[in-house]
């Protein structure tokens, strides 16, 4: 087959795939970008009927390198901060004409945690029916790996290095999900692109939700936290299966889920393969104490959110994220 | 066009997909690799465990057979007695348990029975002249059903009047049916085969004979001929070879009224003789055995784990790393044998030997010591081809060297194991290469993958499940010839089936075309491609990440240089 022929045969293929493709390639993120993945995700479980709001940041940067756009639904680029208020305006204006599309905000955890949580905070207050999306690879990664509200505590990032006198960020990382639950909020949950079915659920249930709805989810950065791309998916089930990243769901306040840990891992399994944590692993009491810090953090995750206290059916795909060979075979009729 | 506007103008941007992010690999790219599974690459016989497996899955048992029989025509047989090293490879072994791949085997072997399935893919055309084979054994028939398989006309020349060799005339009926065999050799010769039964090449007809009529000959006649055996250079005066006493055990169904008896050997055949014995009510049976047990990791025994585990239950007392030293006499009549630790070590001279421990003696009062410690291959008729030597000398492919148009294979080639599988993998190679031969065409190697071990899995997908077990008959119950482990159910087989890792083949699990970052793995609509998988790569896209090869939990997917990349 010649190149034009394969090229024609590819694209051709591409149209018959059996899912709803939001988000197309050629988009610039880096090799093995979680975020990249967990917008396609996000897109093909809710669209094709969605407007998106997207706030600036990597998504929003990778995606629209001008004059190409790798977005096939509506999309709006907001400015930094106000985000959840171009969604707010967009669902008042829909809402307005009778309109019933569905409207997304997308913006990253700098856009979430901090300086758009004022707007967003806002909009939940009013009731607006929007799915808001948090992207969260904790850090500002698209102007070079800030430190946010979101980064946990001992990562390094450039405005939180780790040297003789500091292990990297100082603080902890800032419980959003409770905040925004405080809200009164009809449902806000978190998710990891690990997990996909588990993911597309969650934003099946945030569209469903007639009201605000919140979605944080966990995405690796392979530049920001410094491991290997093809580990993103790896170092992301490590982050829930230690229990530093929990996901659960809440409804008005309250938890209503928590995906149940199989096997609780130790944090140095999440910690180890990323250069972010690198400093924790030197010979040094101050990073044994940090080690330390973070498995209490964990411990007490796990025991602050019951993620061990029901088992995972067997069989039930979401939460293993298993895979099996063949479908459930009934036995054929004659078989002896 | 879209991508050209002014300033404060309107356009419509154009689509990302111009852009080839592929350009940003760097060096690897990912590709499909169908590695060999760990069983496949254990299996005697050659057969693909996982090939077969896969259809099962999907409650497909007729594909699953017809796979099966691709490689091994005497699945019911080998389902039931071979000694399964695809299980002991199984990577799933290292997960939880491994798969019961023989049983699944013996599942499908029944099935096709039971429906009297016929082989697939055995052509109507024959060429002239045929190729003769000596020996109706495993080896025998399977080297006839590949060639049947190849096109080629194929006469068996066999002493005996029924087909099987030594499965049929020596394993009890307690582990292998008869009428299982018979139905399984009986559908290998109904493949256009003729069967020359009653016919001893050596006396009935010549070899030379064969080699001048034939386009080619395949001798498979089996070790028929009991090795000599003494204690100290002393010889019992009334001698029970080990092999005799169970055919004619087989045969009549009883044995002399012994009380107690050792049998000396460390192979199926003193296993088999033991149990026989125990079955006809002898008090105590003694097995004494150079070797360690079978599940010992040091010098085992070579018959097969699980038969040995059944004699014990049946009361075998077994005595490992023992030697027979002397025979106690009185006259010619013996009343014990003297035992002594032995162990097998590394000498000076870098060579193993096996040393007894003075001191270590115990003694052993007994009726009669029963040798059974092996065989060779009858030389007569074959003398020219032997010449003194015990077994037939043979390459990879069972070509006699020397020989022209002369292949050989099953227990009367050096170095065999003495096993059925093993035999029937010679069976299938030498029809390969008597085929090459034939055709005039270079014989190639077989293709070789690259074995999948466990640690390049992705194991973390998959959960804990339990290995079906069969049945097994109590102690109490095994008389006469009930067999004494059960086949799985319909239900049993399958689930089973769905326990395979499927290492190093796509298991269509959907990983990599759901995590890709970039969309660029993409899956055909219900086509399996020639690499066994409905997905393809999209290279113009691929960034060359490696989150699909991570995440695949089968290996199938492997990060390889990009030169070496197929498009
Ligand atoms: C007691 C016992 C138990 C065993 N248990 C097991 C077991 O559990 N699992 C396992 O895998 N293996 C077992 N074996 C070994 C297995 O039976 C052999 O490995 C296998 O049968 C070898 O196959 P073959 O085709 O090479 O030879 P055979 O099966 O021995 O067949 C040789 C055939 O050639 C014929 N023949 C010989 N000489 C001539 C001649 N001159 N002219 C014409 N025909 C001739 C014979 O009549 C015979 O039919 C056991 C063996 C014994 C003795
Ligand atoms: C008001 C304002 N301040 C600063 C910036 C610069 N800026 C652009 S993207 C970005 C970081 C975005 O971080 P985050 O929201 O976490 O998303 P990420 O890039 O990590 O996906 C910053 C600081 C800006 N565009 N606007
Ligand atoms: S898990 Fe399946 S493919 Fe892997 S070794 Fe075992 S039987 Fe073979
Ligand atoms: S996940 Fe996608 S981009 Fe990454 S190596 Fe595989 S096919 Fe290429
Ligand atoms: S990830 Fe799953 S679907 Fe993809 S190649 Fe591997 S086994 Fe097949």
């Amino acid at each position: 087959m010649n190149n034009t022929a394969a090229l024609r045969d590819m694209s051709s293929i591409r149209q018959q795939q059996s899912r709803f493709e939001g988000l197309t390639p050629g988009h610039r993120a880096c090799q093995g970008c979680g975020q990249a993945l967990a917008a396609r995700l996000v897109l093909e479980s809710s669209g094709p009927d969605v407007v998106v709001a997207n706030a600036t940041g990597c998504l929003e940067v990778f995606t629209t390198a001008w004059p190409q756009s790798a977005w096939t639904i509506p999309w709006m680029h907001s400015v930094f901060s106000n985000t959840a208020a171009l969604a707010a305006g967009m669902e008042a204006a829909f809402k307005a004409r009778d309109i019933s599309t569905k409207v997304l905000a997308f913006a990253g955890d700098g856009g979430t945690f901090d300086i758009g949580f004022q707007a967003l905070s806002g909009m939940i207050e009013r009731g607006h029916n929007v799915l808001f999306v948090c992207y969260d690879n904790e850090a500002y990664m698209n102007t070079g790996v800030q430190r946010s509200s979101s980064t946990p505590v001992a990562a390094a990032t450039t405005t939180s290095p780790a040297g003789i006198a500091r292990t990297g960020k100082r603080h902890l990382k800032k419980d959003i999900v409770a905040i925004i639950a405080a809200h009164c909020m009809p449902y806000a949950a978190t998710a990891s692109v690990a997990y996909p079915n588990d993911l597309k659920d969650k934003v099946r249930r945030g569209i469903q939700t007639p009201g605000p709805a919140f979605l944080m989810i966990h995405s690796p950065c392979p530049l920001g936290w410094m491991h290997d791309s093809a580990k993103g998916i790896e170092v992301a089930r490590l982050g829930v299966e230690t229990g530093l990243v929990p996901l659960i769901e809440m409804e008005y306040g309250q938890q209503t889920s928590a995906m149940p840990l199989r096997r609780v891992r130790p944090v140095v399994d999440y910690l180890k393969p990323q250069g972010r944590f690198r400093h924790l692993f030197a010979d040094d009491p101050m990073a044994r104490q940090e080690l330390a810090h973070l498995q209490a953090l964990a411990d007490h995750n796990i025991a602050h959110y019951g993620l061990q206290e029901s088992q995972p059916e067997s069989g039930d795909s979401h939460a293993a994220a298993s895979v099996r060979r063949g479908t459930v075979a009934v036995v054929p009729p004659g078989a002896v | 066009m879209a991508e050209r506007m002014t300033r404060g103008g309107f356009a419509q941007p154009g689509s990302a997909m111009a852009f080839k992010t592929g350009s940003w690999r760097d060096l690897v790219a990912p590709r499909h690799l169908h590695g060999l599974a760990p069983c496949a690459g254990a299996c005697p016989a050659g057969e693909d465990a996982q090939a077969y497996l896969a259809p099962l899955t999907n409650g497909d048992v007729k594909s699953a057979w017809e796979i099966l029989v691709t490689a091994n025509p005497l699945p019911a047989t080998t389902g039931r007695i071979c000694h399964h090293p695809c299980e002991t490879a199984c990577n799933r072994g290292q997960f939880d348990e491994a798969l019961a791949i023989h049983a699944v085997e013996r599942y499908l072997g029944d099935a096709a029975l039971h429906n009297q399935w016929a082989y697939p893919g055995i052509p109507q055309t024959t060429t002239e002249p045929a190729v003769a084979v000596v020996g109706g054994g495993p080896a025998g028939l399977a080297c006839a059903y590949h060639l049947r398989r190849l096109g080629h006309a194929v006469t068996i020349f066999d002493a005996l009047v029924e087909p099987g060799g030594t499965v049929a005339t020596s394993i009890p009926p307690y582990r292998m049916p008869k009428e299982i065999l018979q139905a399984e050799a009986r559908r290998i010769l109904e493949t256009g085969i003729t069967w020359q039964g009653h016919t001893r090449v050596g006396s009935d007809v010549d070899l030379d004979e064969l080699r001048r009529e034939f386009a080619a000959v395949f001798l498979a006649p089996g070790s028929q001929r009991t090795k000599p055996w003494d204690v100290a250079g002393v010889v019992p005066a009334q001698l029970h070879d080990g092999l005799a006493l169970l055919h004619t055990w087989m045969e009549v169904g009883s044995m002399p009224p012994w009380h107690k008896i050792a049998v000396v050997g460390g192979g199926n055949t003193s296993v088999d003789v033991a149990r026989a014995l125990k079955r006809c009510g002898v008090e105590e049976v003694h097995l004494v055995t150079h070797n360690g047990l079978p599940w010992d990791a040091e010098d085992p025994m070579r018959a097969i784990a699980r038969e040995v585990r059944q004699a014990m239950e049946e009361g075998v007392v077994i005595h490992a790393n023992c030697g027979a030293e002397r025979l106690l006499l009185r006259g010619n009549r013996i009343i014990g044998v003297v035992l002594v630790a032995m162990k097998k070590m590394r000498g000076a001279d870098g060579k193993w030997h096996r040393h007894g421990f003075p001191g270590t003696e115990q003694v052993l009062m007994v009726d009669e010591v029963i040798p059974a410690i092996g065989q060779t291959v009858d030389p007569s008729g074959f003398e020219s081809l032997l010449q003194g030597l015990d077994y037939f000398d043979v390459d990879h492919h069972g070509r006699m060297t020397h020989h022209q148009g002369l292949y050989a294979g099953g227990d009367a080639r050096s170095g065999s194991s003495g096993m059925a599988s093993p035999a029937i993998g010679d069976g299938r190679r030498a029809a390969a290469a008597i085929h090459a031969a034939l055709c005039n065409n270079p014989l190639l190697p077989e293709k070789q993958r690259p074995l999948v071990p466990i640690t390049e899995m992705h194991l973390q997908y998959f959960e804990t499940a339990p290995r079906a077990e069969p049945s097994i008959l109590p102690v109490a119950q095994r008389q006469g010839e009930a067999e004494i482990e059960q086949s799985l159910t319909a239900r049993q087989a399958l689930d089973e089936a769905v326990r395979c890792l499927s290492c190093g083949n796509c298991m269509i699990c959907d990983n990599c075309w759901t995590f890709c970052p970039d969309q660029a793995v993409l899956k055909l609509n219900h086509t399996i491609q020639g690499d066994g998988s409905p997905y393809v790569f999209d290279m113009a896209f691929c960034k060359g990440c490696g989150i699909c090869a991570n995440e695949c939990p089968t290996a199938f997917i492997r990060m390889a240089p990009e030169q070496d990349e197929q498009g």
